[in-house]
């Protein structure tokens, strides 16, 4: 049987062209990356987590849902400031009520949206940002640049589907019709197939930004500029004329740009050099968002609680300082006494200061697949896959809403959505709670 | 001095004279996707063998390549020493002198600055580190777990 119009639940690119055909020698997903089709084969994958797990002796033992539910809830009402950490494959509906847990439990709540993109969001707080939807960018734009994104690795589709090769309304020869630039300390693969490659040098984003503002404004930047950035100043102004002299220019901010020293400083550098640009064409500017809904949790936290990221609840009203009240720091601070994890591998991707506290800590975790965080947890709760076995909304990377329908049920008779899960897990803390008031 | 070494040199203060460091190098790790990382962890295979031989790798700059001797694999050190992890060696035109590469997964995450500078996003890209090459085994995902990071546990 032939499913056509699915969403993948990969990466920010949200591509809805899906086809998945169910056979007896397994299942065939059409127009996938590869990354996405090992998601997809994740349905009747041998790696599935197929039952509740529970940590007796030091062994991970499977157990009942009520049972795993009932100590998953012993754990968080009885922590003093839990962390939350929602990750992002999964969808709106079930961000939404981890958010409405941490509210209740007076816990934080943060999301890997801090993690990828967070000091972007901090950028926009600080400058405002001139964007436009992949559509737009797809149909207009003659000039593309990666700025410390590298998309042929992280968001396979990206280039194919929305910003070089497809043909738009006023670039109808695709490629032929768009110049591409990669901003990038490293020659990867985006880079090997732009039309110019900047190569600077690492940690310094604001600087090279900085020096292409002053040339923008018609000044010299200042000399040391080319050996701190080790980018020729002949070649910062080669890069400005191509960006000065296109009818639509877009900017797809990386990592590089988000992960590096500077950080939001770096995001909000490059939102005013955008906004600048604008005197002499149409230019605009967005993160390359890798993972799957990250947008989501910023769209989410911030039309519930007004904060994008990083919600600390504990006075009973939202709080946001990046720095304190975030993942990251609240691990390495050792400021948390007990962790949910939804859909994300903290252990792997955070650094060793946070992982090993993780080791410490009583934790919960919801997840499809054995990891490194499945490892150290303390109770295991099987994960649904959104936009397989659920119905839901993503954000894509553009921050467009993508409803997605599954085209098959969840396996699993005790859930239908690891939003249901965390809703069974809110009433049964709920539950205790009161009859212990 | 230059911007860069001025930068890295505050990182470093215990390899700034050379004393003790032969055969290390100070660098910045650049952490980040690879198509092949993506396939494996998103298809469940995170505690593997494949996800160890794509992921556990350090991507070196082939003149710092040569520079430590032409290393199968090499120890990576966060500049306080407190963290370190062995992983395979591998020489890459795509990078400068003093850059090295790791595709994002627990073996990089180990030597990660976990300053936010308060942003709550830690050093994933650019962060300093050490390295030096090393006869010791590369060790699996799951037992990078069990011996880092399961005190109290397990
Ligand atoms: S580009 Fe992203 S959303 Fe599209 S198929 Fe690949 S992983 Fe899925």
């Amino acid at each position: 049987m032939m499913f056509r119009n699915l969403v993948c639940p990969v990466c920010g690119a949200s591509c809805d062209d899906i086809q998945v055909e169910m056979t007896a020698e397994g299942i065939v997903a059409k127009n996938a990356c590869k990354m996405g089709n090992a998601k997809f084969q994740e349905l009747a994958s041998p790696h599935r987590i197929r039952q509740p797990l529970i940590c007796q002796g030091g062994e991970m033992l499977p157990s009942g849902w009520e049972e795993a539910l009932d100590r998953a809830a012993d754990i968080l009402a009885s922590s003093s400031r839990p962390l939350i950490f929602i990750g992002s494959e999964t969808s709106c509906e079930a961000m939404e009520v981890g958010l409405h847990l941490g509210e209740y439990l007076g816990g934080v709540v943060d999301s890997n949206s801090t993690v990828c993109h967070g000091p972007t969001a901090m950028g926009i707080q600080e400058a405002g940002r001139v964007g436009a939807t992949a559509g737009q960018s797809k149909n207009r734009a003659d000039l593309t640049v990666y700025w410390g994104s590298n998309p042929l690795e992280s968001m396979p589709r990206h280039m194919s589907r929305y910003a070089v090769y497809p043909r738009g309304y006023w670039t109808r020869r695709g490629r032929f019709d768009r110049t591409v630039i990669t901003v990038d300390p490293r020659r990867s693969l985006t880079a090997e197939n732009s039309d110019l490659h900047i190569q600077l040098n690492p940690n310094t984003d604001f600087e090279l930004l900085s020096a292409l503002l002053a040339l923008l404004h018609g000044q010299q930047p200042h000399p040391s500029a080319e050996e701190v950035t080790g980018v020729a100043i002949r070649q910062m102004e080669e890069m400005l004329e191509l960006m000065k002299g296109c009818n639509y220019g877009v900017i797809y901010a990386g990592l590089g740009m988000a992960s590096s020293y500077g950080k939001h400083r770096n995001a909000e550098m490059a939102f005013h050099l955008v906004q600048e640009l604008n005197n002499h064409t149409k230019f605009v500017i967005g993160a390359l968002r890798g993972h799957c809904n990250v947008a989501g949790f910023n769209q989410v936290a911030s039309y519930l609680y007004g904060y994008p990221f990083g919600l600390d609840f504990s006075r009973g009203y939202p709080r946001y300082n990046p720095g304190e009240f975030t993942a990251v720091d609240l691990l390495r601070e050792r400021d948390v006494d007990a962790a949910l994890v939804v859909c994300a591998d903290l252990v792997s991707h955070f650094p060793a200061d946070c992982a090993s506290y993780l080791g410490e800590i009583p934790m919960i975790c919801i997840d499809i697949a054995s990891c490194p965080t499945t490892m150290l947890s303390d109770v295991v709760l099987p994960g649904v896959i959104d936009a397989m076995e659920c119905d839901g909304t993503f954000y894509r990377l553009d921050d467009v809403p993508i409803y997605f329908q599954p085209f098959t049920a969840s396996p699993f008779p005790f859930t239908a959505s690891n939003q249901h899960t965390l809703q069974q897990l809110m009433e049964r803390v709920r539950g205790r709670k009161e009859a212990g008031s | 001095m230059g911007f860069m070494e001025a930068t890295l040199s505050q990182y470093f203060l215990n390899c700034s004279s050379g004393e003790g460091c032969e055969g290390m190098r100070e660098v910045l790790l650049n952490t980040g996707s690879t198509i092949e990382e993506g396939r494996l962890a998103k298809g469940g295979n995170k505690l593997g063998p494949e996800y160890v031989e794509e992921c556990a790798v350090c991507e070196i700059s082939h003149v710092d390549y040569a520079e430590l001797g032409f290393p199968d694999r090499v120890r990576i050190w966060t500049p306080d020493r407190k963290h370190s992890v062995a992983v395979h060696a591998r020489p890459a035109r795509s990078l400068q002198p003093g850059q090295i590469f790791m595709p994002r997964a627990i073996w990089s995450n180990l030597v990660v600055d976990p300053d936010t500078f308060s942003t709550g996003s830690p050093l994933y890209k650019g962060s300093p580190v050490i390295i030096e090459p090393t006869q010791e085994d590369v060790l699996s995902a799951a037992e990078i777990v069990r011996r880092h990071y399961s005190r109290g546990k397990r």
